[in-house]
């Protein structure tokens, strides 16, 4: 039995989980010369990762990691990448105005809404028109309030 | 010290700037080679659990060491060169299954009892053994995905909890939640399987 603390199939041992069919496979003998075989494939493989590599007359006669030959590929990398550039921009021809479509300017009705720049604004049609109920001669209202006092009434003119 | 402990030590120590480069492929080479010795077998039995095929198995353990190979600037940076290698073979072995999606051919009961021991057991016991152990195995292919890959590790009596962690690449706590509730579904799965195959013998 395992004595390891940090071992969790350790707590349960008797427990039917199916885990002694999973040690017994876990303990299973290794073929034989499995180790051979893998030296085997090992030796097969190709050792060098890089695609390209160095001639070996160069790589002989210089230092690859050497710092002058790294200065050397930064600045054969740059003037590259410069020469290019310069390349490209001196191609292009220099003054040429893109062409630009003038929209002609709308002026708006007067007295109405602005388009508020809108190219184009689609015709509204007329609404229904709501009718307006006819107003009816105002009735005479009874005289709720009594009359006011002949006193306070104006004078009238006396016909001559 | 082992032998591949003192080799890795010393190819460690050797300063890049100061050897030239066939001397380091050299070191390079004898400290996979003592990897492989000293650790193919545990890789082809982890292997061999998933994929439950010998020579797949053994595949998946070359195919290990080949990535070891591409990858062996990094080794010396590697802690744990066991775990390492074991999470490389794992994540190998789960492409692979992933990729073939076939039935393990251990899953037939006559090839299991063919494969797994069976010292002291008559011919009838191990004929009842080997169904066992295949319906085992078919529970344990029910399972979901991460209960099942930390019920295979744990199955191994030289990883630990915190083993299993680094090579799933999660916290402790969640091997030990995995792993219970792993047992419990086993459990019921082959309570289960166990009440059906009584009942179709009635």
């Amino acid at each position: 039995m395992n004595s390891n603390p940090h071992k969790p199939m350790s707590s349960a041992p008797n427990s039917d989980f199916g885990e002694e069919t999973l040690r017994l496979i876990a303990s299973l003998p290794v073929p034989q010369g499995l180790e051979d075989r893998v030296h085997e494939a090992l030796g097969a493989a190709p050792r060098m990762g890089k695609v390209v590599a160095w001639p070996a007359g160069i790589r002989s006669r210089f230092s690859i990691e050497s710092n002058w030959m790294r200065t050397a590929a930064a600045a054969a990398i740059v003037f590259v990448v410069v020469g290019g550039g310069w390349g490209v921009l001196n191609r292009v021809e220099q003054g040429q105005n893109g062409k630009v479509i003038v929209m002609p300017a709308r002026i708006p009705a007067s007295g109405g809404f602005s388009g508020a720049g809108a190219i184009r604004t689609p015709e509204t049609i007329p609404g229904p028109t709501v009718k307006q109920p006819a107003k009816k001669a105002a009735a005479p209202k009874k005289n709720r309030i009594a009359q006011p006092a002949a006193s306070h009434a104006a004078p009238q003119p006396v016909a001559q | 010290m082992s032998t591949s402990q003192a080799i890795y030590a010393g190819w460690m120590e050797i300063p890049t700037s100061a050897v030239n480069e066939d001397a380091r492929r050299r070191a390079e080479d004898a400290a996979i080679a003592a990897l492989v010795d000293q650790y193919a077998a545990a890789l082809y039995r982890v292997a061999y659990s998933v994929l439950r095929n010998p020579s797949d198995a053994e595949d998946a353990v070359q195919e290990a060491f080949l990535r070891v190979l591409r990858h062996r600037h990094s080794l010396a940076e590697v802690r744990d060169h066991r775990v390492w290698l074991i999470r490389i073979v794992w994540n190998v072995t789960l492409d692979r299954k992933r990729r073939a999606k076939t039935r393990p051919e251990t899953d037939d009961v006559a090839e299991l009892a063919r494969v797994l021991p069976a010292k002291g057991l008559s011919q009838e016991e191990l004929a009842t053994a080997a169904e066992h152990h295949a319906r085992v195995l078919a529970c344990v292919e029910r399972l979901p995905a991460k209960e099942r890959e930390v019920l295979l590790l744990s199955a191994f009596e030289e990883l630990t909890s915190v083993e299993i962690a680094s090579v799933l690449g999660i916290t402790e706590s969640s091997v030990r939640s995995r792993l219970f509730r792993a047992r419990n579904l086993m459990a019921e799965l082959l309570d289960y399987e166990r009440n059906e195959h009584e009942r179709s013998l009635r």
